[in-house]
């Protein structure tokens, strides 16, 4: 058992360390935890990607906590969680300190300059890349699989008059695309 | 004044709850709860740890968690941060892993995620119109958006090779602007 726990623990610390760009980066290592030690199937982790992706928080820290708790219950997946945020937390505070040290120098701000509309044209392809896969029904972008969806224009359409004027609350807007989703889709 | 530690742990546990539909929405949230309502961030600061979580390794809103955190109350706060993001999810992880298997597979499940998706890009859309003044107002940011923006239509290069090509932009495009007024 200790050394299930301690694999568990240096897997998901590695995945915290090399796995960069967000939740989904950590797929591939999740394939690869699998077929390495076959703590789950595949069809355990199929499914509990899916949980991950309806479960509010951080896609990649539900996955830790699921994978963690399937394969060595409440202290796998406390283990699996810590493991995971614990390379970036320390990542994190090392950039905050030089940064901090760096702050008054001009060439920190000129960097910013250009880091500010990068971090938009990035927030702007995200939104692009989701809406063509809504719109396409389709994950990857092949021409031959997609099918047009009007429904997501429709609910699109529904859902940015009012929210782009009102003040914003972004529960509000998730609750009110759920709805969307279940009318337009099941009927 | 003092921001209280366990004031941190709420409101990212409270923002914890709400992340639905990918990390990404924490942006907005963050803007409502920490820009808007608590000011413990400025909006480009926000925007700034937004391009800087992209370069670190780690999921993304935990990393933005932790920079909001340290900005609040240094160490002991980015770690409330990190800990009232996780709490949530672990704790629906674990009184709802066995139940939620079964729901996955219900379709109305489905077609409320399908719909989720939708308000992620309207809560994006929004997002880019809140920071859009603070990050694009000049010759120079207008033509990093752009040639940012089509680098990624047309390319499919990861999110630190972008901020790590931006910094060199810019530190090329301030010694060419020195050089003009010198």
């Amino acid at each position: 058992m200790l050394k299930l726990y301690f694999l568990l623990s240096y897997e998901f610390l590695k995945i915290g360390i090399f796995a960069l760009g967000g939740g989904y980066a950590a797929l591939p290592f999740l394939y690869y935890i699998q077929k390495q030690y076959n703590w789950f199937t595949v069809d355990e982790l199929t499914n509990m990607i899916a949980v991950s992706n309806i479960t509010p928080g951080p896609i990649g820290i539900n996955m830790a906590t699921y994978t963690g708790y399937t394969t060595a219950g409440i202290i796998g997946s406390i283990l699996s969680t810590f493991a995971i945020v614990f390379a970036p937390f320390i990542f994190t505070i090392t950039i905050i300190k030089i940064f901090n040290k760096f702050k008054s120098c001009s060439i920190i701000n000129d960097i910013f300059l250009g880091l500010r509309p990068a971090s938009c044209a990035l927030l702007t392809s995200i939104g692009l890349q989701l809406f063509i896969q809504t719109v396409s029904n389709s994950e990857n972008l092949s021409f031959s699989s997609m099918h047009f969806d009007y429904r997501a224009i429709i609910l699109f359409l529904i859902l940015i008059v009012p929210f782009s004027f009102i003040k914003k609350n972004p529960l509000l807007v998730i609750i009110a695309g759920a709805i969307g989703g279940i009318i337009l889709k099941s009927f | 004044m003092k921001v209280k530690l366990f004031d941190i742990f709420k409101i990212f546990f409270i923002i914890g709850i709400q992340l639905l539909g990918g990390g990404y929405v924490i942006v907005p949230l963050l803007q409502k709860y920490i820009v808007e309502e608590r000011k413990w961030l400025t909006e480009e600061e926000l925007v700034d740890y937004f391009a800087m979580s992209q370069c670190i390794p780690g999921i993304i809103a935990g990393n933005i968690a932790i920079f909001s955190g340290y900005k609040a109350r240094k160490f002991l706060g980015s770690i409330m941060a990190i800990l009232g993001i996780v709490t949530p999810s672990f704790i629906c992880i674990i009184l709802l892993a066995n139940l939620l298997t079964s729901v996955v597979s219900n379709p109305i499940v489905h077609n409320a995620f399908w719909g989720i998706r939708i308000s992620v890009i309207i809560l994006i859309l929004v997002t880019i119109k809140d920071i859009w003044k603070k990050s694009v107002n000049s010759k120079f940011t207008y033509f990093m958006y752009f040639f940012i923006l089509i680098s990624l239509i047309i390319l499919p290069v990861s999110p630190t090779v972008i901020i790590i090509v931006s910094a060199l932009l810019a530190i090329l495009h301030s010694k060419l602007e020195g050089r003009k007024d010198a």
